[in-house]
């Protein structure tokens, strides 16, 4: 087990490395740089000059490109241009807003998802499972982008409900946090519920048509065991799987979610640096982003092994 | 040998700036009502508010309630003492000595003297965006704590028009904090409100320095000057990005103010009770320029043509939504440098002039690459329909969209590729005078001539601008200056925009700028 993971470490860094090199490329090859967001429209070309100088952005792209990996290998990913603080600080200070909301989209996906899947399922070829399809249809299909907008005029505007936006810490008033982030999960999760509400309806399904699964209703066991106990077990291989591609999708979305509802977390930190080209930003987080889907996915593979007994990883 | 000096800024000046509004000191603005928390909706999310060294609009709105500068612009955009009581200038025009406002400390506590105004001066040499306003100082001293004396090199009358610009202004901060690069000081001012919280990316909290000494220049605010009071305990800009979410934060009570409401809001927002909505009719230029490296606009009757050919009123409907004015002139209305020299070439709406001029200028039916961005709609939609106004005239006019940093490095920094690029100018046609002009001067030069001097008829009437010893004189010059940039087609100014703010009706003393100030604003109980 802990050689799997090492190695897994292990092949993790050329990965990282290559990220940040086509990061450096792509971010180098678009013309326009932080000094103009900074300068603004009305600055002049001998105002953007000073900006730059200001910001080491008129040193050749060769030296840039040195000091941001002798500074990686110092453990340094530099500071950010447009904030001015160190790009490490800003990544910690704003991941776990990120994290919260992702943690309670998450759960949203899965209870919303999961739960209209088996309804799906269960109830094959019935309005309730045409009804499931639509709406797991309608969730891969609106664009997370206008359903923000669309819930902000309902749920705000309309019926006062929730705030437009805005964030409040957890640690300063747990009902203001769930009270501004529930709209922003409720955005990210419905794309995300209507994928697993297909995958639990197809998998469950074709567990429902096993042998084990009529065996057990033969011994007269009550559905929900059949369902919950036998079903359900062989459905969370596929979900779990599921788990790992939607927190990825969780990360890229917030970037357009969090700049909407005006919360300070990874997402609007990149979104902004990439808008700004804030070179040390976007290089920092893309390669904090990077890791966090690595790790991810190694925690993926172990839990794999603890719910089927079945898969041993090489080396345990 | 002593230097004869005349006041040009002082208490008997300013006892006559009262006289003229009608004011004693006792009419001087108090608040009706003090207290809450006034909440802002930005449109803009700065990263920094380090205002030395940011020219953009999202900086100012927050910064300039907090730091403040010796002399800045007043709300007709006059240059007016703020952190300095009196100014007064030698006979020779060598010598600049700001005796500073009394009693005046810093959000930290530590009295303001002439040591933190060396030092702030001295920050803005190195790292101060508009730094060239300083090309001209010989040496500055501090001879005692209340005195700060700038020695010019030659006699320059534009200097405290140039040093009081508002576009990065020289604000005054702590000596201490001076010796900091660009974006890392600490955000400590004088200013009647203090930095409480900066959260990028989400929203910056003020709150009132109870130890604020205010000017009595003037009765009330005026522009970023005059007698400013924190009416509020706090002010919480939110970052609102999203239009639509910055609307309905309006609507739903959650902001006081927002910024640039949508031509397309404004029906519905007037509707909504408890919202008002303010204009402020001059904003911002919308302006192109076109490039004299590319070919075919390196053929100025090709130029000519383009603006020959252009129908004003329908760019600026399609731009704005119906929220502008036509202006023949670089400059608003009603403004000191206003002129309509050279406006015959405004809007001349003629297919057939353009077409002569075509002709006459051996076009050949190249290219011509109209560059913009979809990001601000205003440039997008401007270029949208110039480039079926050129078309209709015979011009090959192609559109090429980036997003706004690669279209402004673009323009910036390639002399081929592009041939026409979009902007707005807010700041700097507001500032007015040379200002406004030395994007068009050398070393700037905008629209990239072949030889980097520039137009010369445009360059001897602009430097004019700069050191002509009158304002008549001045005026005169920027009249002369913007009518060889209609002939030569050095810009093209289509009109001017205006800007909408919306306020919830509880707020009062709120008045639309060119940025959001929150002294003497109050919120009724």
């Amino acid at each position: 087990m802990i050689s799997f993971v090492v190695s897994r470490l292990l092949q993790a860094i050329p990965i990282l490395i290559l990220v940040s090199l086509i990061a450096f490329g792509i971010i180098y090859l678009i013309p326009g740089d932080a000094a103009v967001v900074i300068g603004g429209p009305s600055a002049t070309p001998e105002e953007l000059e000073q900006i730059r100088r200001n910001l080491g952005l008129d040193q050749p792209l060769h030296v840039q490109i040195a000091t941001f990996y002798i500074n990686l290998f110092k453990g340094d990913l530099g500071r950010s241009l447009t904030l001015g603080i160190p790009v490490m600080d800003a990544l910690i200070a704003r991941s776990p807003i990120t994290i919260g909301i992702a943690i309670y989209s998450l759960v949203l996906t899965i209870v919303i998802g999961l739960s209209t899947g088996m309804l799906a399922a269960l109830n094959h070829n019935r309005w309730i499972d045409q009804a499931a399809t639509l709406f797991a249809l309608l969730g891969v299909s609106l664009p997370n982008f206008w359903l923000s907008l669309v819930m902000i005029v309902l749920f705000s505007v309309m019926l006062g409900w929730l705030p437009t936006g805005g964030y409040i810490p957890f640690t300063q008033d747990p009902i203001g946090w769930l009270r501004t982030t529930t709209l922003p999960a409720a955005a990210l999760a419905l794309l995300q519920a209507g994928l697993l509400t297909r995958i639990t309806r197809s998998t469950l399904l074709e567990v429902l048509n096993q042998d084990y699964i009529r065996t057990a209703r033969a011994k007269g066991l009550p559905e929900w065991i059949v369902v919950g106990r036998h079903a359900l077990a062989n459905v969370m291989m596929p979900v779990v799987t599921m788990v790992g591609l939607v927190l990825s999708v969780l990360l890229s979305g917030s970037i357009v979610i969090e700049s909407i509802f005006g919360i300070p977390g990874i997402g609007s930190l990149l979104g902004s640096a990439i808008s700004n080209r804030d070179y040390p930003m976007i290089q920092g987080g893309l390669l904090f982003v990077t890791t966090a889907l690595l790790l991810l996915n190694i925690v993926i593979d172990l839990l794999y092994t603890a719910l089927d007994p079945r898969i041993r990883v090489k080396g345990r | 040998m002593s230097i004869s000096k005349r006041l040009v800024f002082g208490t008997g000046l300013a006892a006559a700036m009262l006289a003229s509004f009608g004011a004693t000191a006792q009419d001087q603005f108090t608040c009706p009502n003090q207290g809450g928390d006034l909440i802002v909706g930005l449109e803009g999310a700065p990263g920094t508010l380090d205002q030395q060294t940011a020219t953009s609009s999202a900086v100012r709105n927050i910064a300039m309630n907090v730091f403040e500068a010796l002399i800045i612009r007043d709300e007709n955009m006059a240059p007016t003492p703020d952190l300095a009581d009196e100014i007064t200038v030698s006979d020779d025009g060598l010598s600049y000595t700001f005796k500073l406002r009394q009693g005046v400390t810093f959000h930290n506590g530590k009295p303001m003297t002439s040591a933190d105004v060396l030092a702030s001066f001295e920050r803005y040499k190195t790292v101060g965006v508009s730094r060239s306003i300083m090309t001209s100082v010989k040496s500055w001293e501090a001879p005692d704590a209340s005195t700060f004396v700038i020695t010019l090199n030659e006699a320059q009358p534009t200097f405290l028009e140039n040093l009081s610009s508002s576009t990065a202004p020289v604000v005054i901060m702590p000596a201490e904090e001076a010796g900091k690069a660009a974006g890392q000081v600490e955000i400590i001012g004088t200013g009647p409100f203090k930095l409480a919280e900066f959260v990028p990316d989400s929203h910056v909290k003020l709150e009132r320095f109870a130890e604020y000494v205010p000017g009595n220049a003037l009765p009330g605010l005026s522009g970023f000057a005059g007698h400013k009071q924190a009416c509020v305990d706090t002010v919480t800009f939110r970052m609102l990005t999203e239009t639509a979410a910055r609307m309905a934060a309006l609507e739903t009570g959650e902001v006081h103010i927002v910024e640039s409401v949508p031509a397309i809001s404004m029906e519905r927002l007037a509707a909504v009770e408890g919202v008002e909505l303010l204009t402020l009719d001059a904003f911002g230029l919308n302006i192109g320029y076109p490039n004299w490296s590319a070919p075919p606009t390196d053929n100025l009757q090709v130029r000519q043509a383009m603006l020959a050919a252009l129908n004003m009123e329908e760019i600026m409907e399609a731009a704005t939504d119906g929220v502008f004015q036509l202006n023949p002139s670089l400059q608003f209305p009603g403004t000191t440098y206003f002129s309509t020299a050279g406006g015959e070439l405004y809007n001349q709406n003629s297919i057939e002039r353009a077409k002569t001029l075509l002709a006459e200028g051996g076009y050949n039916n190249e290219p011509v690459v109209l560059l913009t961005t979809q990001q601000i709609t205003t440039m997008y939609n401007t270029a949208l329909v110039m480039q079926a106004q050129l078309q209709a005239a015979g011009i090959n006019a192609q559109l090429q969209v980036y997003d706004w940093p690669t279209a402004l490095a673009t323009s910036e920094k390639e002399t081929t590729g592009w041939n026409f690029f979009f902007t707005h100018w807010t700041g700097s046609a507001a500032q007015g005078g040379a200002t406004t002009l030395r994007n068009l001067a050398a070393p700037a030069n905008i629209y990239k001539p072949q030889d980097p001097a520039g137009d010369p008829a445009y360059n001897a009437a602009f430097q004019q601008v700069q050191n002509g010893a009158t304002i008549e004189e001045r005026a005169a010059a920027f009249a002369e200056a913007q009518k060889v940039t209609f002939e030569n087609v050095l810009a093209i100014p289509f009109g001017v925009m205006s800007n909408v703010q919306g306020i919830r009706s509880n707020v009062e003393g709120f008045k639309p700028f060119y940025n959001t100030r929150v002294s003497n604003v109050w919120l009724q109980p």
